[in-house]
């Protein structure tokens, strides 16, 4: 039965500095989330299967984690907190006027493939502005996502900047079968340049396909919007995106942000504005979000939204490491004395004072010298010694 | 991002070697890599640009992990592996192909028995499988998968197959194409927006080339 003493595949103890990184990670992003006006929900560990089938949310069925019920019902670990906010924000908010802006910090779970040195517990924050559409709720939402990962002391970063609707507006603009649109924006997401030309050979006569061809390598800053344009000639999208850009930009916002059309991921789920960020040190986006206004509907009450999720964890792996502080000294304290002890380690910085457990000084000496501790501070009847290892 | 360095993963073996020869063609000097020593780390004295060597699958685990912003992979070990990363360009070379094939004369598919298969490739036959709506069972075989027909254990095979002979030779015929194989340009996500002038320049200079090869 050794296995009883390791934890299972995905999940990892978090010890010391790990805590302390991804505390002050948490820390930096619930401030800033509270400052912007948002407030907390917590939602449950599990919930049914359906509601995730509901939301419309392509999620693999075998990466979410099972349970069954008593009753013989599927339950899923929370595999994300957009759907579950959205159930709350169409029922339980629903006397409250909108918009509502929401945050939460809470762990999803997913069940990934063995082996790969992915985890399964993954530690996330993030907002949800609800029942704000246009052009000032995205402005809010991508500087809230520049800011969110500036809080978090990461120094090289981009916020890359796409849209549902340009991928959508060029698919229906040409004439081909749906799984050949399914199959080109996998090889765009995917970023797949030689297979998406030989997919799109067949239709080059038409007026969208040259823009499609293009669309995998439309990233990187504003050029991508000029090149766009000149492929695609006048889009609503581009219009749109160039403004939100030079709002962005005028706000200082500039330096961060980026480009790539060829976002298409979730492309059912995500109706606007898309987003992630990357950070030098990991080795996918560390934040992903974007304007999904179909989703609360889908549970009752007709709400555009828009949010973001930060991987807690990916962003504190690119922190600088943090080293726990060294023990200077233990306080022996003798009856009566507990209350002096205690204010003694308490005017200390946090970890550079313990209080001794033992009984005899000697001890307390041994076990000093043993923690590496440089002092030993005694209060006994009514008297404070200081003595030196 | 100028004066940064990119790294490259390539698959040892012969796409190592065709590897080379394209960055040959590109103009880097490989003489590392060629007279790799003791070294396990080979830097491009004429190009920013170093290279590891190592298996296929390591080759999609240390670009999935971003260790290596670059690979050089088999679409074989994409098909069977997934993961995620961006494929960007097919280089042309270590040209194959997975081919179900069953025992000369054997009616594969006039039958309602479950069919067994070996493979290797357990990933790419059961996706093959699923793609036609067939229930079949998966045996997993780690060296010669033509033995398996042979003693009777599986009713057909999921392979690569270049030329095939080998199969020729042990009285199996190909009777499907499952997927066609050729080395691929892999690049990690979130290095491709990070470092996308160096990588950029990168891809363009591998494209040329293959432009000129065509």
């Amino acid at each position: 039965m050794a296995y009883t003493i390791n934890t299972p595949e995905g999940t990892r103890d978090r010890l010391f500095a790990e805590c302390r990184e991804r505390r002050q990670v948490q820390s930096a992003l619930t401030g800033l989330f509270q400052r912007r006006g948002y407030a907390e929900v917590s939602t449950p560990e599990v919930e049914f299967y359906d509601l995730f089938l509901r939301s419309g949310n392509p999620m693999p069925q075998e990466s979410m984690l099972k349970i069954i019920d008593r009753s013989g019902k599927i339950m899923v670990m929370r595999p994300d907190c957009t759907t579950p906010i959205a159930r709350v924000a169409a029922t339980k908010l629903k006397a409250l006027p909108l918009p509502q802006r929401l945050y939460y910090d809470q762990t999803v779970f997913r069940s990934g493939q063995a082996h790969t040195g992915g985890s399964s517990e993954i530690a996330q924050c993030g907002v949800e502005l609800l029942g704000a559409a246009g052009r000032k709720a995205d402005l809010e939402m991508v500087a809230l996502a520049v800011d969110a990962l500036r809080a978090c002391g990461v120094e090289r970063f981009h916020i890359e900047l796409g849209h549902a609707g340009f991928f959508r507006d060029l698919a229906g603009r040409v004439d081909m079968p749906s799984q050949v649109i399914e199959r080109m924006r996998a090889l765009i997401e995917g970023k797949n340049f030689a297979a998406l030309n030989d997919l799109l050979e067949p239709y080059a006569g038409q007026g969208a396909c040259k823009a499609l061809r293009r669309l995998s390598r439309l990233f990187g800053g504003a050029e991508v919007l000029d090149e766009a344009e000149a492929l695609a000639g006048g889009s609503a999208v581009l219009v749109y995106l160039r403004q939100l850009y030079g709002e962005l930009c005028r706000a200082g916002y500039g330096e961060h942000l980026r480009f790539d059309l060829g976002m298409v991921h979730q492309i059912d789920y995500y109706t606007g504005v898309v987003f992630r960020g990357y950070v030098e040190g990991a080795g996918d986006a560390v934040l992903s979000g974007g304007r999904y206004d179909k989703l609360v509907e889908a549970f009752g009450r007709p709400a555009p939204a828009t949010g973001f999720a930060v991987d807690v964890d990916a962003v504190a792996g690119c922190l600088p490491g943090w080293e726990p502080p060294q023990l200077e000294g233990l306080v022996h304290f003798g009856p009566g004395a507990l209350a002096q002890a205690l204010a003694a380690v308490d005017g200390q910085a946090p970890g550079t004072w313990e209080l001794s457990p033992c009984d005899t000084l000697e001890e307390t000496l041994a076990l000093a010298r043993e923690k590496g501790a440089r002092e030993v501070l005694m209060l006994e009847d009514g008297t404070e010694r200081r003595e030196a290892l | 991002m100028s004066g940064e360095r990119l790294r490259i993963a390539l698959t040892k073996g012969r796409l190592q070697d065709q590897s080379v020869e394209l960055f040959q063609a590109m103009g880097l000097d490989c003489t590392p890599i060629q007279n790799p020593g003791r070294r396990l780390i080979h830097s491009v004295p004429n190009y920013p640009l170093d290279a590891v060597l190592a298996k296929a699958p390591d080759v999609i685990t240390y670009v999935e992990h971003g260790v290596c912003s670059l690979g050089i992979v088999g679409k074989d070990t994409i098909l069977e592996q997934g993961r995620s990363f961006y494929e960007v360009l097919d280089l042309g070379f270590g040209k194959c192909r997975f081919a179900l094939a069953v025992k000369e004369g054997a009616d594969f598919y006039g039958t309602y028995k479950t069919r067994r298969i070996a493979t290797k490739y357990p990933n790419v036959a059961r996706t093959f499988f699923e793609g036609k709506g067939m229930d079949v069972s998966i045996i997993k075989i780690e060296g010669s998968v033509e033995l398996a027909p042979i003693l009777d254990l599986a009713d057909a095979i999921v392979d690569i197959v270049e030329t095939g002979a080998t199969l020729k030779a042990n009285g199996l015929t190909p009777i499907e194409d499952v997927a066609q194989v050729s080395a691929r340009l892999i690049v990690n996500i979130a290095g491709m927006k990070l470092h996308k002038e160096a990588i950029d320049d990168f891809i363009s200079r591998c494209e040329r080339e293959l432009e000129r090869r065509s």
